[in-house]
């Protein structure tokens, strides 16, 4: 029988796989890609735990959904920026993002 | 819910990160983002919950890799510089740490899950939440908007 613990441990490995990613990539695409299995690894385990431990409310489920919503807005926002930094010193590598001022 | 489906779809999972994670060429770690997004589609549907199972496939495994390729072409960065083995070395440390930490909180009891129906998430989502997602409709609306004009080319 699988349990909220398998659940948990899957998302928690998930997890630590995209904050290496998100250390060790130098492509501001690349890390905007860990970052979004970070919020995935989240979302996974609040469902998890809604299913199992909350069944009237499923309130883990729903925060399920505005973690993937706040995602696509977030990403949207991410490669907006992105496009205009590849646009100023044309590369989107993280070492061309040293100063704020345009 | 069988175990050889869970170990199955986890693996998977896990393989697809990996890949989105260690991948030297980006496009390869888009497609492979889209992988890993659609297993853990899949888990939801293991899980009980379609409805979720259904919004991860349509936002998370469709959309968001298409648009990640469309930028990945528009800004011609398909190859990535690895970073050095100090960042690499720094990183696991630091990964390892994180599930170390976590590990303690996993031996939690044995309970069934329960199935959650589409149409109690919606009743839900539109009586308990819903102020929350009249402010997410309009953080969306907010995000496309500030996304044209972040990304609009100025007339000179």
């Amino acid at each position: 029988m699988i349990t909220l613990g398998h659940f948990l441990a899957l998302s928690a490995v998930l997890f630590a796989i995209g904050l290496f990613g998100v250390l060790t990539r130098r492509n501001l695409i690349a890390v905007l890609m860990s970052v979004e299995i970070l919020l995935n690894a989240a979302a996974l385990a609040f469902a998890a735990a809604a299913a199992y431990k909350d069944p009237v409310f499923f309130a883990g489920q729903l925060f399920a959904l505005f973690i993937i919503v706040v995602a696509a807005a977030e990403l949207s926002i991410g490669f907006a920026i992105l496009l205009l930094v590849s646009r100023h010193s044309g590369s989107v590598s993280t070492d061309v993002v040293e100063e704020m001022r345009g | 819910m069988s175990v050889l489906g869970f170990a199955l779809l986890a693996a998977l999972v896990l393989a697809g990160a990996l890949v989105v994670v260690l991948s030297e060429n980006v496009v390869h770690a888009a497609v492979a983002l889209a992988f890993t997004f659609f297993f853990v589609a899949g888990l939801y549907v293991l899980l009980g919950s379609p409805m979720l199972a259904v919004i991860q496939f349509a936002v998370n495994a469709a959309a968001i890799p298409i648009l990640t390729i469309f930028i990945i072409m528009t800004t011609q960065s398909r190859r990535v510089r690895p970073a050095s083995g100090a960042f690499y070395l720094i990183a696991t440390v630091l990964a390892g740490a994180f599930l170390f930490g976590l590990w303690g909180f996993l031996g939690a009891p044995q309970t069934a899950f329960r199935a959650v129906s589409p149409e109690g998430l919606g009743a839900r989502l539109l009586s308990v939440t819903l102020l929350p997602f009249e402010v997410a409709s309009v953080l969306l609306l907010l995000a496309m908007v500030g996304a044209i004009v972040l990304a609009r080319r100025l007339e000179k």
